[in-house]
């Protein structure tokens, strides 16, 4: 039995993730604590914090666990530059400083941040660690495991079969041809911020018809035997990573859209063709994923699959998987991108110490807990109104059936991207005018971005087709709204008449709450978005859920059973 | 120093691009102060404090957003496209400099950040570009008001006048001392560059000899360590 600390850092997204003798005790993300959106550093603060959680000293640790290898990396960036020299005359001081000046050292740093011996600190693979954050918590025992991210080590994709507590590489496809550098690139193209705007992306498809084909199948070819190959030229990863495409794309697709311009897709046809970009890379996205799966399907002969990697974030792509792909069941955690690799480096080194493996994850609320005392003195110093609340979701489904925005902190904070009910913001799901309230006055984000739906899980299927299912729980998925409720969920269905449902199961907080707004309103449904303003991280304490009341025109702030409001309640 | 700002900025701010940016690295800069801002109202063990700290990040979240704006407008106004939102780093300044340093830092940067706001807010005004002028003064009340509370509890968690004044003493030597270090890796950084330029040149048969014998592989490949 042993406790295994596991960490992701030192590119996008740092995490720690704590397994105790086989469970999975804590799961944080670093950005929650730094309050700096996707921290890039090591999580100092959030190893610190699941080791609170697991009541542990640093002593107490039996294995530290990286989630890739330095050295393989180092080589692979090295052998990038070569191959693409005199292109990657830019690149090579930095990279080399990145690499040589940090990035090498890390399991050392790792060691002296939590003050453990040095041999207690290894590394896993990438993708290997990816794999593993998705089956080992995965309600099957055996399935494929498809893992798709820029890239890793070297590897960009990777099949695996799992099987029990064992994970077996079947095949893998190596940088620069890489799906999550393809979409990346694009991103980067359309104006938006890459590793934090691909769900921009996704969202604007929607908008837009698939219409650049032609011009896409020089940017990726798709082999029948599943694998794909990027066209390089296009593309600027190999030799500058900051940009991600070349001048070739804006030769073939038109000149990028500037960064931070407004959109306008009523108005602008320049608008509608970006989307329509949008829409083709991610119906490209999808055929590449679908070919994937089905080759992993062919390959291991499972019928569940499993998804990990930043691409497995696409929750289009994944309900496409989930119809298409010919597996009867499919799973993705709900951080499937770098951070959640902490939990598989965890996993990892506890199933190798010969630790069981763990159950199904049945909750996201990995973090840590809010304290209402706090927010209470906060709120005193700061001239709030609060009271505490005998029923705490009759006073939610009262607020929400009045068309209030309310922001709802309960318990330990979500472990991954998606506000889960641990600390959202909800709101009625009816009105398209609150979607526009949201976007307008607290979130200041594009319009054509949706919203998401919490529903009650047994109910879902009268709501949404394919719900519930393995993908709901966490938000990874979307469904198609059902036609005759679609007057009753105006705010959170997409123009595509879809919703990125969240399912919610007997036990928690938020279906007390959802239990109520459906005895209030017969719709047992939320509109439920992450509590953050723009460009900020999720809240996570006291103290970041009573500025962001202060800071934003909502109507009340619920922290466990007290309720804030700015006026007299 | 001022006098110096005040002649170089009729000049400087002429330079075609240069509000737009500066503007934007403003807003990034209050974008960093809001972060700090944050994590002491988390790390401090006063909720009176913690109170303050907060209201002052949701002020340099307003002075972001302000100008950022600001940037936005005047870049397109000269046909350039914005440089979208500010994204800030911190230094953990709380952490490594405890409360009192910590104070004696953001005091002396409000201090700092009023003075040079208030030749901004001449220039733009002298311009006729009331507009910009509105923006620094409107944000110059609240640094006033950020000079004066962080002296003031200064003061207080230093446990008096005088260490306060030591205190921002120190502050200030940290702070040529930092100002000397980044000077330095200013330097170190451009040596660095021309020695790898060099190695790169150097380096053109390996790069030539990888690409030969050693390309990117394409398609699946067999398991095996990545």
């Amino acid at each position: 039995m042993a406790a295994v600390l596991g960490i992701s850092g030192y590119y996008h997204d740092a995490a720690a993730a704590l397994v105790v003798d086989g469970r999975v005790v804590a799961a944080m993300q670093e950005e929650r604590f730094s309050r700096i959106k996707n921290d890039a550093g090591l999580p100092r603060r959030a190893a610190q914090a699941c080791l609170a959680a697991g009541g542990l000293a640093a002593a107490d640790l039996d294995q530290v666990v990286f989630y890739e290898q330095p050295f393989a990396k180092l080589e692979r960036v090295l052998m990038s530059l070569l191959r693409t020299f005199p292109r990657s005359l830019r690149q090579f001081p930095r990279a080399l400083a990145a690499q040589l000046g940090q990035k090498i050292w890390v399991l050392d740093q790792i060691a002296e941040m939590l003050d453990v011996p040095r041999d207690r600190v290894t590394a896993t693979e990438h993708h290997r660690a990816h794999a593993a954050s998705a089956f080992f918590v995965s309600p099957f025992a055996r399935a494929a495991v498809l893992t798709v991210d820029g890239v890793g080590e070297a590897t960009s994709t990777a099949l695996w079969r799992g099987d029990g507590d064992r994970l077996d590489c079947v095949g893998r496809i190596e940088f620069p041809h890489s799906l999550g550098l393809l979409y990346a690139g694009l991103t980067a193209y359309l104006g938006f911020e890459v590793n934090e705007g691909e769900y921009k992306v996704m969202g604007l498809a929607a908008f837009g018809a698939p219409r650049f084909r032609d011009e896409f199948a020089r940017l990726v070819q798709l082999h029948g035997d599943g694998s794909f190959e990027l066209g390089l030229d296009y593309f600027g990863h190999l030799a500058d990573a900051e940009l991600g495409f070349g001048p070739r794309l804006e030769a073939l697709l038109g000149p990028r859209r500037p960064p931070g311009k407004p959109w306008d897709l009523e108005h602008s046809a320049e608008d509608r063709r970006y989307a329509d970009i949008a829409a083709t890379l991610q119906a490209v996205t999808e055929d590449a994923l679908l070919a994937l799966a089905r080759e992993a399907g062919r390959r291991t002969g499972a019928d569940a699959l499993c998804l990990a990697g930043g691409v497995a974030l696409n929750a289009v792509a994944n309900a496409r998987l989930r119809r298409e792909a010919g597996f009867a069941r499919v799973f993705v955690q709900p951080a499937a991108g770098d951070a959640g690799a902490a939990l598989g480096a965890a996993l990892l080194g506890a199933l190798g110490r010969g630790d069981p493996r763990p159950a199904p994850l049945a909750s996201a609320a990995l973090g840590t807990a809010i304290s209402a005392a706090e927010a209470q003195a906060l709120a005193e110093q700061l001239g709030l109104r609060w009271r505490r609340l005998d029923d705490v979701p009759a006073e939610v489904a009262t607020r929400i059936a009045a068309g209030q925005l309310v922001a709802f902190c309960q318990g330990r904070f979500e472990w991954g991207p998606r506000a889960l009910g641990q600390r959202s913001l909800l709101a009625a799901p009816s009105s398209p005018a609150t979607r526009d309230r949201i976007n307008r006055v607290v979130k200041r984000r594009e319009p054509f971005r949706p919203f998401a739906p919490a529903v009650l899980a047994d109910r879902a299927g009268e709501l949404f087709a394919d719900a519930p299912s393995d993908l709901t729980p966490f938000m990874t998925t979307v469904c198609p709204v059902r036609a005759e409720r679609a007057a009753a969920l105006g705010a959170v269905t997409h123009v595509d008449g879809t919703a990125r449902v969240q399912t919610v199961a007997a036990g928690g907080a938020l279906h007390a709450v959802l239990d109520a707004v459906g005895d209030a309103t017969g719709v047992p449904v939320v509109l439920n978005t992450s509590l953050n303003g723009p460009g900020e991280p999720i809240v996570a304490a006291a103290t970041e859920a009573v500025a962001f009341l202060v800071a934003h025109p909502i109507d009340a702030l619920i922290v466990e059973d007290l309720l804030l409001t700015r006026e007299a309640t | 120093m001022r006098w110096l700002v005040r002649l170089v900025t009729p000049i400087v701010w002429r330079i075609p691009g240069h509000a737009g940016r500066k503007l934007h690295g403003f807003a990034r800069a209050e974008e960093g102060s809001r972060i700090d801002l944050l994590q002491a109202a988390r790390q401090t063990p006063s909720v009176v404090r913690r109170a303050r700290y907060l209201r002052h990040a949701l002020d340099e979240t307003r002075h972001a957003a302000m100008f950022a704006r600001a940037s936005a407008r005047l870049r397109r106004d000269d046909g350039r496209p914005p440089l979208g939102p500010p994204v800030a780093d911190t230094e953990e300044l709380f952490e490594r400099l405890g409360e009192v340093g910590f104070l004696a830092f953001v005091h002396r940067g409000e201090r700092r950040g009023r003075q040079q706001f208030e030749i901004y807010r001449d220039h733009f005004a002298r311009r006729g570009d009331a507009r910009t002028a509105a923006i620094f003064e409107a944000i110059l009340a609240d640094e006033r008001q950020h000079e004066g509370y962080t002296r003031e509890v200064l003061v207080e968690v230093a446990g008096g006048e005088r260490p306060a004044r030591a205190a921002l003493r120190r502050a200030a030597r940290w702070e040529a001392w930092r100002t000397w270090r980044r000077a330095g890796r200013f330097v170190v950084e451009r040596l660095y560059t021309v020695a790898m330029m060099a190695l790169y040149v150097a380096i053109a048969p390996l790069a030539l000899a990888v690409r030969r014998l050693q390309p990117a592989r394409r398609g699946w490949l067999p398991p095996g360590e990545d």
